[in-house]
């Protein structure tokens, strides 16, 4: 298994960060998913060593995340969420000093920095200082200094922020690129579903410092409950409390439209038992394609 | 698809380096040298050095300068373990090592800091003492070159001009003062720089503090000193702490009526105050409680 942590434990002074996280990923590229503050960053800089803890264990790449951190970072590429890069410098020189500080000699290191920046699509402005990068150039400059020593594990925080929607694309392929058949495992952290979607075979979500789902995406998608899209007349507080009850979940759109989340147990027709006892008439009634987009919904909240 | 070429594995080996912190200096010393201003000042601070040993030629050849004396001696063309404190302990040569730390040292830290690099450095096999010897490193080459390099040279056309080994027979103990004195400099620099270059994000304003702190310290001194006519006093200032430091490494009558541990204590409460500070201060990720 290359990632599993169990029970893990982490606060920000009062705050919980972190709030009994276990979790296990094998190989392939997987997505962390949650709202902005769900804890998403905190993971990754707990697995990279970078935070310690307070409770809970856990394992990258065999190696334990308390002790064996010097170990464990050689395997790993971190592209961090933050704008960083060091000033005065070319790409070239900025990706082979961080492949040098992985272990690589430094010859070893400077064509490879070719190799990888070729790769991200840099290999025209390789010589170009950093100081006049732009956003999409710089976030393409932190994978490349990821992959300088070829890493077997990649974490990837929120690495489309930032970006035009052409960028979004271009980093996005890239990722894909490198999580089909190139023995690199991702972990790509973002709260961006379709990212997510687009790139990843797992997810965890968290939300609030907890695991509130993981699993396949296309298994999820699937999941226990079906989603509904339903116009109605008359008052709807009392139909959606009835239906709450029965352990519905309900959004309503800016435009009137109901998404309603039925558990699997929950058959289609209780909706019209329910709306039938409040007095509610139902206009349009349609069963709606599940997308992650919905399953986060779901399992975050829909407020 | 952007991609111009497709990604390739790196069939090497990585390694455990020896000194992981070497690549960091490596780099620094690079980046320092390629600042526009930074290369005619760490020339222009080997002028006192020229002029020691244009000093130590005419105190080989005396009799051919007799022109230049006038009654007695010209103390400083006499070789003694006062000339080498004249030159470790210098206003001139002081003043161009702070100089240097502000080009050379001011970004060192806040740099990192500025543009979030910690992290990349520390996703790396790297611990923080690693790093930061990395930065200390940067720092005691430039102290070191215009401290220990010169007195050996200083040492060596002595014995050259000379054509014997009188003068190391007189002072045996001369080399160990040099590389101990040197040493101590080096180290109350790089803390000294470090701290300051953690204390802002701005490089520009680590320059400044840099600076002032260490004029400030000075004429702060004499400030009070006018006013209080206190010796003491002269702890607050950092040279002449160094000064009567230097004094004692070299055996020489001390400028102020104190003993040298008084100075060597300030300065060494200093440093370990900075340190405290520095490790407190760098990790690879800023925690907002």
């Amino acid at each position: 298994m290359s990632l599993t942590v169990q029970n893990l434990h982490f606060s920000y002074g009062p705050i919980k960060a972190l709030d009994d996280v276990s979790l296990s990923l094998e190989g392939g590229a997987a997505g962390l998913l949650g709202p902005n503050g769900a804890g998403k960053t905190t993971l990754i800089k707990i697995l990279l060593g970078f935070l310690r803890p307070q409770k809970g264990e856990g394992r990258v790449l065999g190696y334990d995340i308390r002790s064996e951190q010097k170990k464990l970072r050689r395997l790993i590429g971190y592209m961090p969420e933050d704008d960083c890069f060091l000033p005065g410098m070319d790409a070239v020189t900025f990706t082979a000093f961080f492949g040098e500080l992985a272990g690589m000699p430094k010859q070893e290191a400077m064509k490879r920095a070719h190799e990888v920046l070729f790769y991200v699509g840099l290999g025209e402005a390789r010589y170009r200082l950093l100081d006049t990068y732009s956003a999409g150039m710089r976030q393409r400059l932190k994978l490349a200094q990821a992959l300088v020593h070829d890493p077997k594990l990649l974490f990837l925080d929120e690495p489309t922020s930032n970006l035009d929607p052409q960028g979004r694309v271009e980093v996005l392929e890239l990722i894909k690129d490198l999580a089909n058949g190139k023995g690199i495992q991702i972990l790509l952290s973002s709260h961006i579903l379709s990212d997510i979607e687009m790139v990843c075979e797992d997810v965890v979500i968290l939300n609030r410092g907890k695991v509130v789902a993981q699993g396949k995406i296309k298994d999820l998608k699937r999941m226990n409950f079906r989603l509904y899209e339903l116009k109605i007349k008359g008052e709807r507080e009392k139909w959606l409390d009835k239906l709450s009850q029965l352990g519905c979940l309900a959004e309503v759109t800016e435009d009137g439209l109901v998404k309603l989340y039925l558990p699997g147990e929950v058959e289609p027709k209780e909706i019209f038992k329910v709306a039938y006892q409040t007095g509610i008439q139902i206009r349009h009634f349609r069963q709606s394609q599940s997308s992650l987009e919905d399953f986060f919904a779901q399992v975050v909240g829909v407020d | 698809m952007i991609r111009e070429h497709g990604y390739t594995h790196w069939d090497g080996q990585l390694r455990e380096r020896r000194f992981p912190w070497w690549p960091i200096t490596r780099l620094n010393l690079k980046l320092a040298f390629r600042k526009k201003h930074f290369r005619p000042v760490y020339a222009l601070s080997f002028l006192p050095a020229f002029f020691f040993i244009v000093a130590i030629y005419i105190s080989e050849r005396i009799e051919d300068f007799r022109f230049m004396m006038r009654g007695g001696r010209l103390i400083l063309f006499e070789v003694n373990p006062s000339f080498f404190k004249n030159y470790l302990a210098g206003d001139f040569l002081f003043f161009m090592l702070v100089l240097i730390m502000v080009f050379a040292g001011a970004g060192l830290v806040a740099d990192d800091f500025r543009f979030n690099a910690l992290p990349l450095y520390f996703s790396r096999p790297l611990r923080k003492k690693d790093y930061l010897l990395g930065k200390a490193a940067v720092i005691a080459f430039f102290v070191l070159t215009l401290t220990v390099f010169p007195a050996i040279i200083f040492i060596i056309f002595k014995l050259l001009f000379s054509g014997s080994f009188v003068f190391l027979r007189n002072y045996p103990w001369i080399s160990l003062s040099i590389i101990g004195y040197s040493l101590f400099l080096t180290l109350f620099f790089c803390f000294y720089t470090l701290f300051l270059s953690c204390l802002s994000r701005n490089s520009r304003y680590v320059s400044v503090i840099i600076f002032a702190v260490y004029l400030f310290s000075d004429f702060l001194y004499v400030f009070l000193y006018n006013w209080f006519r206190q010796p003491l006093l002269a702890l607050i200032s950092i040279k002449l702490n160094l000064q009567q430091i230097a004094s004692f490494a070299f055996g020489v009558k001390a400028a102020q009526p104190f003993s040298w541990i008084w100075s060597f204590l300030v300065i060494c409460a200093f440093c370990g105050v900075a340190g405290y500070f520095i490790i407190r201060k760098i990790r690879a990720v800023e925690v907002i409680r």
